[in-house]
This record gives structure tokens, sequence and C-alpha cells, in this order.
């Protein structure tokens, strides 16, 4: 047998996933969190069903609610993820949410320089209630965390769109605007998408843009 | 063959699956050539998103050939006259294409007949030279960042360069971003051996048929890349 599998990876390259998800008291109301818990579970599924692939997607899920940024799920492939639902309560801590996928992204021991750029997605509905400004030029400054895709959604209209178009930092893509479940759902399936072309395509660094008030257009 | 110069070379280069499964050619490619210059080796990677991705990667080790032999008649030393000339001589023979259609990668290693060892690369992949004292990783070494962000031919970006005496004991390894990406950088320096324990001693033909078959079946799964090696090494270094 060649001896060269002594000197190569032996998993497929790595395109992460971050998932920064509000769990704030207000996210309890009209069943947000449990629509974003059946979104999250599906997509989970999605990516873990993808094979053939040229990355493998590994998803990490970095709530912010109560208990302040709390790692959820660490990074791991997708089809090894045993999902647990989350639960909704407290104030809306996204600076330390921000920290914290900083952290993970410019850590190289949890993403390898031979992974993909990763996808951050960060989902809320409403105002931060922490220093979030630091944190973010932080990410937008770090240099790995800088170049990843960002995928922002805002639910209802208590969201702050202004921040969340800070976030994306870019006019290619804009905020997506989610006032029913139906809307929370087909963002995650757009998300989805994107993350999948990209494990499929000739360059996953390249990053599919749908333009996400067009959703309605789309047959997932 | 000119036999002033005491280094060897030795490579290959692969259609990756996805390539193959696509019908579609090779989009590496490299040459070694020894002549009064001395030896050079050269790798390029055609972009995969570039209309005319092959061209520009055969192209890239043509203008460094033609670059090298036109610095070394005009007698200059410095490697910074030598790099100007190759993306000029580059966009000359992919016209009528542009730069951006046939972007490419270019990874080069001189062994110059006037004593100095010249290793220089534009875009990913990696270059590195060994010695007794270790591995010096001249382009590639991933410290930061991630994979598939490179610079090319086409873009103007500005070339790394390193100068060495020649010692008779370095080799240095070149390879585009396919076999760069999936080895593991705790490894390297044992690999370099591995290429030098059993590929070295080889006669050519067999060596070429071997390490297109090892780099055929790389081990890596879902990889999908082009993949090209080559190794330049002083003879004694090289056998020993």
């Amino acid at each position: 047998m060649s001896k060269l599998k002594e000197f190569t990876a032996s998993s497929a390259r790595p395109l992460p996933v971050l998932l920064l998800a509000d769990v704030s008291g207000s996210m309890s109301t009209n069943g947000k969190i449990d629509t974003m818990n059946d979104a999250v579970e599906e997509m989970l599924e999605s990516f873990g069903a993808e094979d053939n692939t040229r990355a493998e997607i590994h998803v990490s899920v970095i709530t912010f609610g109560k208990e302040g940024a709390k790692v959820h799920h660490p990074l791991a492939p997708a089809s090894e993820v045993r999902w647990s639902r989350m639960t909704a309560a407290g104030g809306t801590p996204m600076g330390a949410a921000l920290d914290a996928a900083t952290s993970m992204i410019e850590d190289r021991a949890q993403i390898p320089s031979r992974a993909y750029r990763p996808t951050i997605i960060l989902v809320s509905d409403g105002q931060p209630t922490d220093e979030w400004q630091t944190p973010l030029k932080r990410l937008l400054d770090a240099e790995r965390a800088s170049k990843a895709a960002r995928f922002a959604m805002g639910i209802g209209d208590d969201a702050d769109t202004a921040m969340l178009a800070a976030f994306l930092a870019t006019a290619e893509v804009r905020v997506y605007r989610a006032h029913e479940a139906r809307q929370i759902k087909q963002f995650f399936r757009w998300v989805t998408m994107s993350v999948t072309q990209r494990s499929r395509s000739a360059n996953p660094d390249s990053v599919i843009a749908v333009e996400p008030t067009n959703l309605d257009d789309f047959d997932f | 063959m000119s036999s002033r110069s005491p280094y060897e070379y030795f490579g290959a280069s692969v259609a990756g699956p996805r390539h193959r499964a696509e019908g579609r050619p090779n989009e590496d490619s490299w040459l070694g050539i020894r002549g009064a210059f001395g030896t050079l080796v050269v790798v390029s990677d055609g972009m995969g998103s570039k209309r005319d991705a092959r061209r520009g990667a055969q192209m890239a080790c043509r203008a460094v050939l033609d670059a090298v032999r036109a610095w070394h008649k005009a007698g200059s030393s410095s490697v910074d006259m030598l790099l100007v000339r190759i993306e000029p001589l580059w966009l000359a023979l992919v016209a009528p294409a542009t730069g951006r259609d046939c972007a490419a990668t270019c990874l080069f290693a001189l062994a110059h007949s006037r004593g100095q060892l010249h290793v220089a690369a534009i875009g990913d992949g990696f270059a590195l030279r060994r010695t007794s004292r270790g591995v010096e990783w001249i382009v590639g070494e991933r410290k930061g960042g991630f994979a598939n962000e490179t610079d090319a031919l086409g873009y103007s970006a500005l070339w790394t360069s390193r100068s060495f005496p020649i010692d008779g004991e370095a080799v240095v390894v070149l390879a585009t971003d396919g076999v760069a990406d999936d080895l593991l950088p705790e490894r390297i320096e044992a690999f370099v051996q591995w290429l030098l324990d059993d590929f070295a001693g080889m006669a050519p033909a067999e060596r070429w048929r071997t390490l297109q078959r090892e780099l055929r079946n790389w081990p890596t799964p879902h990889h999908t890349d082009d993949k090209t090696l080559v190794v330049l090494a002083e003879r004694r270094a090289m056998h020993a």
C-alpha cells in the first residue's frame, strides 16, 4: 500500500457553517423558536445528506440569550450532529456571540487552514442588549473571520436591521426580513442551498449570490 | 542536455477526479529543463473558473523558460530583473486571450549556473527548500487564511522569491494546491524524504509512471483537484 497516506489528510476539506442564533425571551413568542429549531434541524439533515461533494460541511451553533453566548453545538461534521432543540429566555447578548464566532474562526485547531471560507449565519428578532460595535469590528477586522461569507435574518418588526446590515458589511447581500414562520424556514432553505452549492462547486470559496428578497421565486 | 548543472529533477502531473469525470484535461502544467542557464523547474495551476486555464498554465511554464533564457543571456544577476520579464512574456504567449481568461499560478525553482538557487512563486500551492537544517517554506505554509485563496499571473500580483547560494545539499519541492492543501504540515519533512527514498533511484520512465499513479490514487477523501509535484535536487542530495 502507498505510503502517501501517512503524509496526507484523512478527511475532506471542511466547509464550516456557524449559526449565531438569538434565543432571547422574545423568541419564545409566536412560535419563533420552534420554527427556528425545525428549520435548523432540516438544514442539518440536508447538510448531513450531502455526499460526493468537494467539501465536508461542518456546523456549529452558538446561541445568545439568558446564559449569554454559549456554544450550543461545537463544530462538527453535519452528519454527526445530534441536534438538541434550543429554548428561549433572557436578553440578546449579540456582541458576546460575535466574539465567540470570531474566536472559533481564528482558532486553527478548530478550523484548519485547509478549510474553505466559513459561513456565518446571524439570526435575531431584537436589539442587542450588550455592546456589539467593538465585537463586530473585531470580527470584520480579524484575519480569518473577516473572510467569512455572512447571512443575516431579522425576525419581526423589532429586529435591529441596521445592526444586521452592519454585520453583513456588503451591498451584495441584504438582510432577510421574516415576518412569519414560512419565511424563517425559507431563509434557512436559502442558506442551505447556498452552502450545498458551494460544497459541490469547482471552487467552494465562491459564494452563490441569490437576492434574499426574491426567495418566493425559488423552488427549494 | 548541459553537463554544467549538477541538479536533477523529476515530477508528474495528473488531472483530478473532477476534470476526469467531466472529460476535461489537466489544467495544471509543469516543465523541467536543463540548459546553459542551469536547471529549471516550473509548476502552474490554471485557475479553475477561467475559460483558458489550461493554456494559461502551459504558457506560464513557457514564459518562465523564455524569461530565464533571456535573463541569463543578458548576464543579469538580479532575480527581480528576471521576475519582471515573466508576466509580460506570458501575456504575449496567451494572446489574443486576456490574462484574466487564462489566470494561472506560477511557481519555479532555478539552480542557476552562476551559483545561485532562485525560488519564486505567484499564487497558491507550495515551494519549499529542505536542507540538513530542516524544511524552509518559500510559499505555501498555511498560517492564516483558508484554502483556495490565491493570486495568479493575469492579476499583476507580486512575486514571492528567495535566493540561496548553491550548497549541494538542498532539495526543492514545488506543488500545486491539489497536492499542497491535503499534505499534513507536520509530516512534510518525512514526505520529502519519502520522495527521495522511493523515487530518486528509479529509472526516469518508471519514476514518472509510479509518481503519476500515486497522484492519481490520492488518498484524501473527496479530493477533486488536478495535482502536480516536482522535485529539484543537487545530484548528491538526490541520491544520498
